[in-house]
């Protein structure tokens, strides 16, 4: 390679990376005129905060039996303590990060799957496109909380396990999708040119198919957390979470087995409610938000 | 593609999705760790003749592929196994029963009392369309779709149970009490079922509200709506007669394939308010280790989400043609 070749491509690269970064800045222009999205987006990061300053936010540790079981809320104890006598604060504040975590994580994965199947079956059709898109058709006919709690029955209790099984449930939305948008962008004039002056399919795909869809895809991910943090809050509401782990979910399991309800212990209830309720709440604005910017129909009434 | 073609396609690739259904629900249950066995009659509730009975009757000590071809064979003369728990109860006889029967009339009713009105409401939002009332109904639907369906339960039961006592806190009817009639009896019933049914509506409301909104939003562009308005139709004629006709049709398509969100989110509900249907026992069992029982409900419930969409995706095909050409 010449040196002069070398330094065109360079600026060829430079000038890709600048008309990123101005994509970005395009982008984020329009999604701070968002009210919606800016509340989602101040959430999520609220919440990430709490996960990251957890130990010094935490008067106590999460696990540790700092109480005699089912104190009402006081200064000691800002929401009471749970049946064996743990600080429910301090559980709700360690408990973020697990919820963030499995929501994040659960998502990537489902993501991730649901790209490769989707860009595999809209690129190479044919046998491959059958059969990838029955697996997909089983996949969105599953009951999936049955499902998932078979698994996570089956395969044990741990966190990864979890984010396992709520990956394996989460992809078929976006593998549809990704599909769907492989087989109109394969037909696109640059997408033959590239073909035409010999680029591999891999990087066919990689350098001009998944960069158009990949806006798609990360909207898909957004609410695929939203999904992920309430079945996470669900499995182990039901009893199925990582029992060495605080998690909000486990709060309110151990709130309804011990029977909060019936007795009115509301600080036991609400609290890992409004933490889930809140952080969901998060990026559900945000995912509706950028759906709007993503999804620009231009609707206008006929009348 | 004709319809007769399209919906012979598409009950071909039903059945494809039914026997790769049970291919799994075969699997699953014989890949967990130890006793390939266990799933069927490995447990020490199980006493030993109805065990040795199971063993020869699903081949469980020969190979793999041979209890597969006996597994198919028991599935379809309707023979499922034996629950570990209600000793000795056969599997078929504990789902299709009195569980089924108050699963579907809680499902259905919230899910009747969701469906309409999401219709209305996003009726109303994509005709105010960038209003007050539409953002507000947006973050009234998001911020139910965002809330845990089984804690908006508990707290359902803490306000209303608890500090206002309106509602029983749990079951399907007052334990103990003899209902004089089936008018006693029904009452009760329903009074049982109020707080779970607005449970699972408000759950389910957030989904169908959007997607109405968004479809009619989509509708409003059409020529159609053009040519209505220009006939001199009055806005309610042209906002139900015309708008809403034709966004029911992608509602009814949506529903087969949310079926498996109502299952999960009857599951919740039951489990919170004990309500004695399939949900709550699909909770005890995955508590108790109940695989047959498990495997069972699994598997009719995939079987009803496949037929549920099959009978959506025909019905919708034969009401509208343009959707069958849409499919390839």
């Amino acid at each position: 390679m010449t040196l002069d070749t070398r330094v065109k491509t360079r600026g060829l690269l430079r000038e890709r990376v600048s008309s990123h970064a101005t994509r970005v800045k395009d982008f984020w222009a329009i999604y701070k005129g968002s009210r919606l999205g800016m509340v989602g987006l101040s959430l999520i990061l609220a919440f990430i905060i709490i996960a990251l300053v957890a130990p010094w936010l935490a008067p106590y540790h999460p696990r540790a039996l700092v109480g005699t079981s089912f104190l009402p809320p006081t200064e000691k104890y800002l929401l009471g303590t749970d049946q064996v006598g743990r600080d429910i604060y301090s559980e709700l504040i360690w408990g973020t990060r697990i919820s963030l975590m499995v929501g994040v994580l659960a998502s990537a994965f489902a993501v991730a799957i649901g790209t490769t199947i989707g860009l595999l079956s809209g690129y190479y059709r044919g046998p491959l496109d059958s059969v990838l898109m029955r697996i997909t058709d089983l996949f969105i006919t599953l009951p999936n909380l049955p499902f998932i709690l078979i698994l996570a029955a089956l395969i044990g209790r741990n966190i990864w396990n979890i984010i396992f099984v709520i990956a394996i449930i989460g992809w078929t939305g976006t593998a549809r999708m990704v599909r769907s948008q492989t087989l109109s962008i394969k037909e696109r004039p640059y997408v033959e040119a590239a073909r035409s002056i010999g680029a591999r399919d891999s990087q066919i795909v990689i350098r001009h198919i998944l960069p158009n869809v990949f806006p798609l895809v990360f909207a898909n991910a957004i609410i695929g957390t939203v999904d992920a943090i309430l079945a996470e809050s669900g499995l182990s509401f039901l009893g199925l979470g990582d029992p060495t782990q605080p998690s909000w979910g486990m709060i309110l399991h151990y709130a309804n087995e011990a029977g909060a309800l019936a007795t009115g212990r509301w600080w036991f209830i609400i609290p890992p409610g409004v933490c889930i309720m809140l952080v969901t709440i998060g990026f559900a604005f945000s995912s509706y938000s950028l759906d709007q910017i993503l999804n620009p129909r231009l609707r206008k009434r006929r009348w | 593609m004709g319809f007769k073609e399209y919906v012979g396609k598409r009950i071909l690739q039903g059945i494809v999705t039914v026997v790769l259904a049970i291919t799994l629900n075969f699997i699953i249950f014989r890949i967990m760790p130890g006793d390939p066995t266990q799933a069927m009659v490995g447990d020490p509730r199980m006493d030993p003749e109805t065990r040795i009975t199971l063993i020869a009757k699903f081949g469980l000590d020969k190979p793999l592929l041979e209890q597969f071809v006996l597994y198919l064979y028991n599935l379809f003369s309707g023979e499922l196994g034996v629950s570990f728990v209600q000793i000795g109860r056969p599997v078929v006889e504990i789902i299709f029963g009195r569980k089924l029967v108050n699963t579907v009339i809680l499902m259905g009713s919230s899910m009747f009392l969701a469906f309409a009105l999401g219709i209305i409401v996003g009726v109303i939002a994509a005709w105010k369309h960038g209003t007050k009332v539409d953002l507000s109904s947006i973050v009234f639907s998001l911020v139910t779709y965002s809330m845990p369906v089984f804690w908006f339960g508990m707290l359902l039961l803490l306000l209303f149970s608890y500090y206002i006592n309106i509602f029983p806190i749990a079951g399907t009817v007052t334990p103990g009490l003899a209902h004089a009639n089936f008018f006693e009896y029904a009452s009760d019933y329903l009074h049982h079922m109020i707080a779970p049914m607005v449970t699972l509506a408000v759950s389910f409301f957030g989904g169908y509200f959007l997607f109405m909104r968004d479809t009619i939003l989509d509708v409003f562009t059409e020529d159609y709506m053009l040519t209505a308005r220009a006939k001199g139709l009055s806005d309610r004629k042209i906002l139900f007669k015309h708008a809403m006709r034709n966004a029911l049709l992608p509602m009814v398509s949506i529903m087969g394939v949310h079926l498996t969100y109502l299952i999960s989110g009857a599951t919740m509900t039951e489990t919170v308010f004990s309500w004695d249907g399939l949900g709550r026992l699909i909770y005890d069992s995955v508590r108790d280790a109940d695989y047959p029982v498990l495997q069972g409900i699994f598997l009719m419930m995939a079987i009803l989400v496949v037929m549920a969409s099959l009978c959506a995706d025909i019905t919708c095909a034969y009401l509208d043609p343009r959707i069958k050409e849409a499919a390839e």
